[in-house]
């Protein structure tokens, strides 16, 4: 076995620091192209390929060093971001999503940062093969839930431009992915996000009990909240034909809550 | 030598009444074309007849004026008076005909600025000009040039990006709220013609099937078979609009139909799916208040030509690019034409030189075969075989530089350095004998020496 405190503190690898300048300069890149040089959309994504092999290469090494992913939430973020990073690879393939790679690019970028340089923090207690599964399956379902809410958040803004009838609005610049498609992929990340969010949830709880930790910590409540939200957009879009604009905002509002339960985290563990 | 020139007449020039007087017909342009070649000072001519444009592109015989008989050609072949249209055609020899055809190729030289429609039309001009036999390498490769040139135009501004007609502006609302418009069903309120048009562009782009619906049946019946679309009662307006994706409306009704409280019903039994409305309409059809309810976006007549407009000005700001790149593109043919002058010089130098080398190779070889060398002697062939290749070479070259006339010989000289990187230093002070010719065979560096002393035949005049 290895020693805990020393796990937390390895040191990021040189593809860490590789992993920072390409979300930086992909981030710079999109927004160029957004503000016209649709040329520069080729390198920008070759940018956020680099990011996503340097960060993947990050998490293998750390792999080498036995600090894996579902370690503490800390790694839990690292690979969020990650997950975040090849879920807008794979969906630019389909289509021109240049203003959520400017919003997600950013995001991707603080958390890799947050992970790896906060303070480790004490060494997490009672860490068994179910809280790692746990905490994986929250990683995923929430980065899953990260990517629903980057393209709900580009549909308001284009439905926004387009009842306004603001064609030269940011959220139609290099053509803007239309509303139709973003409401179907958001609905359909929902489902794939669900399942896992739940079982991550499930596991959470026996965890929980079988530590004997104290249930009145407010993100037990607040994930609730949240998978009662998610719960009920699945419901509301099935049986009662919800879409568009309430479906967007619901599944915003679903996301708020499952950033807030792992910002309760990361602050506990940070202060030890 | 030949260039390139234009004769034409455009929108630019000519209003229409002018410009129809000018144009061709399809089946007519082969037969001009050979015309043109065969009774003209033109050794290759293509002809492009569009409603904007009627222009000749030609190559003319060497060293004749070809614009002034095309001018007159085009007049007399219409039934024109060449003084009713002198003012309406213009015309551009060389460089401005090069630069002319590569702005026509880019659409910058069109009505529409980045209109497609006028690549396609030089294309189909370029095919038949070549299946006339009347398009050569010359204008061959301007038009491959300008065909060029118009796809970097193209994919380097934004010339053509954006809707330049209301019809095409429907078509790309529709795709910035469907994205893929297969299986969409467009309704048809009202048999407006602009609607026929908007109808027309989206089923082209893929749109399922076009429903029209109409007060007067027969009129939705008339409009649908233009169309091919399905005509349905009036009476069934709420349940169609429950069906669409995208409506267009142009009726001419005086009060909205397409109202809110309508809305309220039809939006709730779509379960908010999108719904894309186009009112083209005065007065208008809709209600402005039913882009409240979600998922359906409402465009009148203002908002398509405010989009127009919007984007034929960021074409113009493109345009400035564009011309830049035109430039740059006709400045590298130019050059390419240039070289082209001198292609048959070079050719005849190489075969010269190609000549004389093969045919003292020969001798040389021929000797070497017939009596056995010594090593050394062999050397020596080898080295009188060089001297007199170098000697034939510069002999012509040699004697035009010092039998050039006083006020040339300057110019040949420097020429000469030019093309030979010389760095001449002083005269030679060294001073030959009277050669003998028959001595050049068996010292050819002796002969070169000699020839390079020798002062030219005037000079011997003068100095005996």
């Amino acid at each position: 076995m290895t020693d805990p405190e020393r796990l937390l503190s390895v040191a990021p690898s040189p593809a860490f620091w590789v992993a920072v300048v390409a979300y930086a300069a992909a981030t710079a890149a999109l927004l160029f192209v957004l503000a016209g040089h649709a040329r520069l959309r080729p390198l920008a994504l070759i940018l956020v390929g680099i990011a996503f092999v340097a960060h993947g290469t990050d998490i293998g090494w750390r792999g080498t060093q036995h600090v894996h992913p579902a370690q503490s939430v800390r790694e839990a973020l690292g690979f969020l971001s990650f997950i975040v990073t090849g879920g807008y690879l794979l969906a630019s393939t389909r289509y021109r999503l240049t203003l959520g790679g400017a919003a997600v690019m950013p995001v991707s970028l603080v958390l890799l940062v947050v992970a790896r340089l906060t303070p480790a923090g004490a060494a997490p207690e009672g860490m068994s093969v179910l809280g790692r599964i746990h905490i994986s399956l929250a990683t995923l379902g929430v980065g899953v839930f990260a990517l629903a809410s980057a393209l709900s958040m580009i549909y308001l803004l284009e439905e926004r431009a387009l009842k306004r009838k603001r064609f030269d609005a940011l959220a139609f610049k290099d053509k803007g992915a239309p509303l139709e498609s973003l409401d179907r992929l958001s609905h359909r990340l929902t489902w794939i996000g669900f399942p896992i969010f739940t079982s991550a949830l499930v596991l959470g709880a026996i965890w929980v009990s079988r530590l004997g930790v104290s249930i009145d910590r407010p993100e037990y409540p607040l994930a609730m909240v949240t998978w009662t939200c998610y719960a009920a957009l699945l419901v509301a879009r099935q049986a009662y034909g919800w879409r568009g604009r309430r479906t967007a905002r619901l599944t915003l509002v679903g996301f708020g809550g499952a950033l807030l339960v792992l910002l309760i985290y990361l602050v506990r563990r940070m202060a030890g | 030598m030949s260039e390139l020139f234009v004769v034409g007449i455009s929108w630019r020039t000519a209003p229409v009444a002018v410009r129809e007087k000018l144009a061709f017909r399809d089946e007519e342009v082969a037969g001009t074309l050979r015309e043109i070649t065969a009774t003209l000072p033109v050794a290759e001519a293509l002809l492009v007849s569009t409603c904007n444009r009627v222009e000749v592109y030609g190559v003319t015989k060497t060293g004749l004026d070809a614009t002034g008989p095309v001018r007159g050609f085009l007049a007399t072949q219409r039934g024109v008076t060449p003084a009713d249209v002198a003012e309406a055609l213009y015309d551009h020899r060389g460089s401005a005909a090069v630069r002319h055809v590569f702005s026509v190729a880019s659409a910058l030289d069109s009505l529409v600025l980045g209109e497609a429609q006028i690549l396609g039309q030089l294309k189909a001009a370029y095919g038949v000009a070549a299946a006339a036999g009347t398009s050569g390498p010359l204008l061959g490769r301007c038009l491959e040039r300008a065909f060029g040139v118009a796809k970097r135009v193209r994919s380097e501004t934004a010339i053509a990006r954006g809707a330049a007609n209301v019809s095409t502006v429907a078509v790309d609302l529709a795709r910035r709220v469907f994205g893929d418009l297969s299986g969409k069903h467009v309704l048809v309120v009202g048999a407006g013609k602009m609607s026929t048009l908007a109808a027309r562009h989206l089923y082209a782009s893929g749109a399922h099937e076009i429903v029209v619906t109409n007060r007067s049946p027969e009129k939705a019946e008339a409009l649908a078979a233009e169309i091919d679309g399905i005509a349905r009662p009036w009476a069934e307006l709420e349940r169609l609009l429950v069906e669409a994706d995208v409506v267009i409306s142009s009726t001419g009704a005086r009060e909205p139909i397409l109202t809110r409280a309508l809305f309220k019903r039809v939006t709730k039994a779509r379960r908010w799916r999108q719904l894309l409305v186009i009112d083209i309409a005065v007065p208008r059809d809709a209600e402005p208040a039913i882009g409240d309810f979600d998922g359906v976006y409402v465009f009148d007549i203002d908002d398509l030509e405010k989009v127009v407009a919007a984007n034929l000005a960021e074409r113009a700001k493109a345009a400035e690019h564009a011309t830049r790149i035109v430039v740059h593109e006709a400045g590298q043919f130019e050059h390419w034409m240039r070289t082209q002058g001198v292609v048959p010089t070079i050719r005849a130098l190489r075969e010269r030189f190609a000549r004389v080398a093969e045919g003292e190779l020969q001798k040389t070889l021929d000797q070497l075969a017939r009596r056995d060398y010594t090593p050394a002697q062999q050397r020596e062939a080898v080295q009188r075989l060089v001297q007199l290749v170098v000697n034939k070479l510069l002999h012509r070259p040699t004697r035009a530089l010092r039998e050039a006339p006083p006020d040339e010989a300057g110019l040949r000289a420097e020429i000469l350095c030019q093309l030979f990187d010389l760095s001449p230093v002083g005269p030679d002070a060294s001073d030959a004998g009277e050669p003998d010719a028959s001595d050049d065979a068996r010292d050819p560096q002796a002969a070169l020496d000699r020839e390079l002393a020798e002062p030219a035949p005037a000079e011997r005049k003068a100095v005996t």
